[in-house]
């Protein structure tokens, strides 16, 4: 039985789509051991609702402008390529955040100007930099939307214990019981402020670190 | 020379393709983006009102439903007379004002809230009860602040805290509504807690801004308050509400 699932599995494992998918998932994580996207990642997770929300429209523009500046990569002059890219990501993010004021209002409200401000994340403009412009298509593509999630979970991760013990809430839904508050438990304060998302990030740098170190 | 003509053309290209996609986008959308924000503010107007059931989602069809059976805009000039109807709506003179009626009686009034914010205009709207001094509800429906800190001025606590607080002392006289520093029960001494709501820790500015800015507004609108506190809803041109009190 294990043998019959294992054989294709062996079989993927051995391609390099799936050697950049883990690399950009796992061991060269966007946030936690790139140490990009920061400054967004301390804006928006004080609650999960907004860290996921902003996690897959970054996915999005990351994956849509590999794709693009991959398809195009042939032509773009090496001299202008950085002004390329960059009106390319503008360009879909702008549009992304067009399309969701017009058919997702409520999740545009929410984001506020984190959509806007995806432009200047460096993943973006990283992978496409370092990715896009010398990979084909589908990988490029591919490449994005797993840096995309890689950050989307360091987001969520950093959201969940931000929102957990700054706010007493998951999702926006009170977990921690009444009870609690009366025997003297208060809310992290400082966990809800920028300083909580510094001191939170570090501890997921520091996590990762240690366990890629172990293996 | 080539190398150069090849990325000036490149650009240009570029730069052509990128803005008719963000001109058809942003052209093309535009009546959706209008209807949905049109909608939201008339939503936030019921909701200001307690006319929306919380924690229940109302589709953009019942949400106007509601707004035309339940609210009528009007506007009134600084003195808090009725203004005839005027073609514009943005009439410089006119301060718009929806009351919110139940069948041919007025319940109350609803004002809409301009302020500053601490990133940007914060936008919403305060309903007061026909006694023009108990404030009925609280809504925002624009603003820029931070997730978590001072976005929390759309939360559903922060919404519910402003309800039965008084824009008059006991008194009557005017003084708005403030926002104290963390809870208004340990902040603000006991006389004044029905003219505090909580505020947000970590948005102090914000309170601060909102507050104001809600202040400014409130003594704008302070002549029809007063009309409703005296109870000349006659004067204000609109049939008075059946026997108060």
């Amino acid at each position: 039985m294990n043998t019959v699932v294992a054989k294709p599995w062996a079989a993927v494992k051995r391609t390099v789509a799936y050697k950049e998918v883990i690399k950009a998932l796992w061991k060269a994580n966007p946030i936690s051991k790139q140490i990009l996207g920061i400054c967004s990642a301390l804006a928006v997770t004080v609650q999960m609702q907004t860290a996921v929300a902003m996690g897959l429209a970054l996915t999005t523009v990351v994956a849509f402008s590999s794709l693009i500046v991959s398809l195009l990569r042939a032509s773009i002059p090496r001299n202008i390529r950085i002004i390329v890219q960059v009106a390319v990501i503008a360009t879909l993010v702008i549009i992304a955040d067009e399309l969701l004021k017009a058919f997702l209002y409520d999740v545009s409200k929410q984001l506020s100007v984190f959509v806007g401000l995806i432009v200047t994340n460096c993943i973006v403009l990283g992978r496409t930099e370092a990715y896009a412009m010398n990979n084909p298509p589908g990988r490029a593509f591919l490449d994005g939307l797993a840096n995309g999630l890689g950050y989307t979970s360091v987001l969520v991760g950093v959201a969940f214990l931000r929102e957990l013990f700054g706010s007493g809430r998951v999702l926006g839904y009170p977990v921690i019981p009444e009870a609690f508050y009366q025997a003297g438990y208060v809310n992290n304060g400082l966990l809800v402020l920028a300083p909580g998302a510094f001191i939170m990030i570090g501890l997921f740098v520091w996590l990762e670190h240690t366990l890629l170190e172990r293996k | 020379m080539s190398g150069n003509f090849k990325s000036l053309l490149f650009a240009l290209i570029l730069c052509i393709v990128c803005s008719l996609l963000l001109t058809g986008a942003s052209s093309g959308l535009r009546p959706w983006q209008e209807r949905n924000a049109l909608t939201d503010r008339h939503r936030n107007v019921l909701r200001a009102a307690g006319l929306l059931e919380e924690g229940r989602s109302y589709s953009a069809a019942e949400v106007e439903r509601l707004y035309r059976e339940r609210i009528r805009e009007l506007q009134v000039d600084p003195a808090g007379r009725i203004l005839e109807r005027t073609d514009s709506p943005k009439d410089a003179a006119g301060l718009p004002i929806y009351l919110s009626v139940e069948g041919e009686e007025i319940i109350g009034y609803i004002v809409p809230i301009d302020s500053r914010g601490l990133w940007g205009p914060i936008q919403g709207y305060l309903a007061l009860d026909r006694d023009g001094a108990t404030v009925k509800g609280f809504a925002v429906y624009q603003h820029a602040e931070t997730p978590g800190l001072g976005g929390e001025i759309e939360k559903r606590w922060f919404r519910d805290n402003w309800v039965g607080k008084k824009i008059v002392t006991r008194e009557g006289r005017f003084v708005s509504v403030g926002i104290a520093k963390g809870r208004a029960e340990e902040t603000v001494p006991k006389e004044k807690q029905l003219n505090y709501v909580d505020g947000i820790s970590g948005a102090t500015l914000t309170g601060k801004y909102l507050a104001a800015g809600i202040k400014d507004t409130l003594s704008r609108y302070e002549p029809v308050s007063v009309k409703f506190r005296k109870n000349l809803l006659t004067e204000l041109g609109l049939p008075s509400p059946a026997a108060s009190n």
